[in-house]
């Protein structure tokens, strides 16, 4: 388990998270007492069988679902202390999230779905006064991702890969100091997996920002220099030199 | 921004939004275009009983009081207080009886006339009306009723010689020794009784002796000078016009007037003070009881036909009122859909940093585009047909073959249509406040979607 050392600030910090959902009248432990610390910069392959709590924790660290215990610093700020619209615009500004199913609007456009996390942090005076910067950087995205001639096309015209290419770059709109990833590459055959991830990697190296990625599959884990396993909803494992929890 | 351009894209990309946005488009236009007509047709039956009964009626009780003597059986007293106020224009006295009239000479079956004519309903009994004329023309729509047929080229053999004294005898008179008196009847009781100008009718009526108490039958002989159409069927039918004197004559001179129409100057402006002023004046003369119940204005006497009028409005504003709640209905059931089939991107929605507000407000405005785009098209229609509903009925009628409106019911050519911008506002403003009330129960909904649920919802 990772301690961070005194002084170091965190793109991400887990404090004793535990969460329990009542099943009729027994109580379920799903996580029990998860610290967990991720320097800015660096990308963290969490892995585990089903049933270990991984999903639960990306989805608590992403300021998704409340704990039943302990607390979330999400580039310093204490995300479960706030109230939900201060939460929602962490969640905006700090974190990105790209999921297994993509999950991009399909009445939007490729373009208009990368900008969708920026119309959602702006007024419609900012955002008429930023919209050339931000289609701007939007259409840069899409075109490092090769998606240049596919910027006005819906997601329903769209391979998965591409559609995952624009879930990354939404999520990379605002850029996040941390990126939360379920399964990036899980709905995807494995050559377009494998450059999803080139891709996904490459931006990380140039942005530098943290990474969670939840993942079942164990290339992916290797390229990651730290992997987490959980196992029962506790973290059994991290090779960030410190052993196991 | 995301709301504004979410929540239009969300519309205009279902076509289903569509059916809600129709239906408040037809509901706002049949309201404004129905309440305008009905507007207008209370217009007309306003100006229509105001222009028959003049502003302000005096009607003397003829019931002796005990410390004051009977009203006086002349007008002329009376006239002279009316007339001295200056917010009058005109006063007219008139005598008012019932009676019966029978062309002379007729050869049609008359028991057919009066038994079984659907206009007469069996019983033709007339209201008589004796008149001045120089004043009734002051206070009264008669001149306009008699020039209606005389200067009809259709009609115009059915009218008067001369409008400015309309008990003139008719050219080319027979001249068999009877004095002559005139009278003026109501269109459609001249065609009832298939009179024609210069015929001889005789005129019945009952009057109780003032001092024994019988009834005794009186009758004179009248000649038609001409025929009037107010446009309204019970006058047109139930009314003839005499000289006064020739009338109180038919009456046994028992009296010679039993009301004085007043007009006044301004009638919105004065009608209930010059009421008031004119029964306290009165009533120190002794010309009339004094109870409070003889000076009335024409709203007073007419006010029954004129709440039902407005009450009609009302109650058909009511009943199409429903088709705004049906279409707000057909709103929420669409938005409920929607938020079915949008759980998802609820959820992605909230993991991109939307709150449960934002998430709120994106739908109510997809139900306020609806309203304001239903509204809005809603208005235009019904003005556009508020105003060209006249040519557009007769466009459809001949479409159809079919005479929706017929026109010969009524004094108006056209359908009258008066749009009050009031309602309108109201209407477009209803329909809104509607809209948003049905699609705040779904919006609410979506506002209070997990967005886990909604992401897992794959």
């Amino acid at each position: 388990m990772s301690a961070p050392a005194s002084g170091t600030r965190h793109a991400l910090e887990v404090r004793g998270i535990a969460k329990s959902f009542q099943v009729g009248s027994e109580t379920l432990d799903v996580l029990r007492g998860i610290d967990l610390a991720i320097p800015y910069g660096q990308p963290v392959a969490l892995v585990g069988s089903s049933g270990a709590g991984k999903s639960t924790l990306l989805h608590i660290a992403g300021l998704l679902e409340r704990p039943s215990a302990g607390s979330v610093r999400v580039d310093g700020v204490d995300g479960w202390n706030l109230s939900p619209d201060e939460r929602a615009k962490v969640r905006n500004r700090k974190v990105g999230f790209v999921f297994q199913f993509y999950h991009l609007l399909p009445e939007l456009s490729a373009l208009e779905n990368v900008l969708l996390p920026a119309m959602i942090a702006h007024s419609p005076g900012e955002y008429r006064a930023a919209r050339a910067q931000l289609t701007e950087a939007a259409l840069g995205l899409l075109a490092r991702f090769g998606l240049q001639a596919r910027t006005k096309h819906r997601p329903s015209q769209l391979s998965g890969g591409e559609r995952q290419r624009v879930a990354l770059a939404r999520a990379l709109i605002h850029d996040p100091p941390i990126l939360i990833a379920d399964e990036p590459t899980g709905n995807l055959d494995s050559a377009t997996g494998e450059r999803v991830l080139e891709l996904l990697f490459d931006e990380q190296r140039t942005r530098h920002f943290a990474m969670l990625l939840v993942t079942h599959d164990a290339k992916l884990a290797a390229r990651c220099p730290r992997t987490v396993t959980m196992r029962d909803g506790r973290i059994v494992g991290d090779t960030n030199g410190s052993g196991a929890a | 921004m995301y709301k504004l351009f979410l929540s239009w894209r969300y519309l205009t990309a279902r076509r289903t939004n569509l059916i809600g946005i129709v239906g408040i488009t037809v509901g706002v236009g049949a309201l404004i275009m129905i309440l305008s007509i009905m507007t207008g047709f209370l217009d007309e039956h306003r100006a229509a009983i105001r222009g028959g009964l003049s502003d302000l009626v005096i009607t003397p009780i003829h019931l002796a009081r005990s410390d004051r003597s009977v009203p006086p059986r002349e007008p002329e007293a009376l006239l002279e207080i009316v007339r001295a106020d200056p917010r009058v224009a005109g006063a007219a006295p008139r005598l008012v009886w019932g009676g019966m009239i029978s062309p002379r000479g007729a050869q049609t079956d008359l028991s057919e006339v009066y038994y079984s004519h659907p206009e007469t309903g069996n019983v033709p009994v007339v209201q008589l009306i004796g008149i001045d004329v120089a004043s009734e023309y002051q206070v009264a729509n008669l001149r306009e009723a008699l020039a209606r047929v005389s200067s009809d080229p259709a009609s115009a053999r059915h009218g008067v010689r001369d409008l400015d004294d309309p008990f003139a005898a008719p050219r080319d008179l027979d001249d068999d020794g009877i004095a002559y008196r005139g009278i003026l009847v109501g269109k459609k009781l001249y065609d009832t009784f298939q009179l024609r100008v210069g015929d001889r009718v005789n005129v019945l009526t009952a009057v109780p002796d003032p001092r024994s108490g019988a009834v005794k039958s009186n009758n004179l002989i009248f000649t038609v000078c001409g025929a009037f159409k107010t446009g309204q069927s019970e006058i047109d039918s139930d009314i003839a016009y005499f000289d006064r004197r020739a009338l109180a004559e038919l009456i046994g001179n028992e009296r010679s007037f039993s009301t004085v129409l007043v007009k006044l100057h301004d009638f919105e402006r004065d009608g209930a003070a010059t009421r008031a002023d004119l029964e306290q004046r009165l009533d120190k003369a002794r010309l009339i009881r004094g109870e409070g119940d003889e000076v009335s204005t024409w709203e007073d006497l007419r006010g029954s036909l004129i709440a039902a009028i407005e009450n009609e409005r009302i109650l058909i504003g009511v009943m199409l009122a429903l088709v705004l709640l049906v279409a707000g209905f057909t709103v929420f059931a669409i938005l409920s859909m929607m938020v079915v089939e949008k759980r998802r991107d609820i959820g992605i929605l909230s993991a991109l940093g939307a709150t449960r507000g934002g998430v709120l407000s994106t739908f109510l405005l997809i139900a306020f585009w609806d309203a304001l785009v239903g509204a809005v098209s809603g208005a235009v229609l019904g003005v556009w047909l508020a105003v060209k509903i006249d040519p557009f009925e007769r466009w459809l009628s001949a479409t159809i073959g079919y005479q929706i409106w017929n026109r010969e019911i009524y004094l108006f050519d056209t359908i009258p249509s008066r749009i009050v911008p009031i309602a309108v506002a109201l209407i477009v403003l209803g329909a809104f406040a509607c809209t948003l009330l049905f699609a705040a129960i779904p919006a609410v909904r979506a506002a209070r979607l997990d967005p886990l649920e909604a992401l897992r919802y794959e």
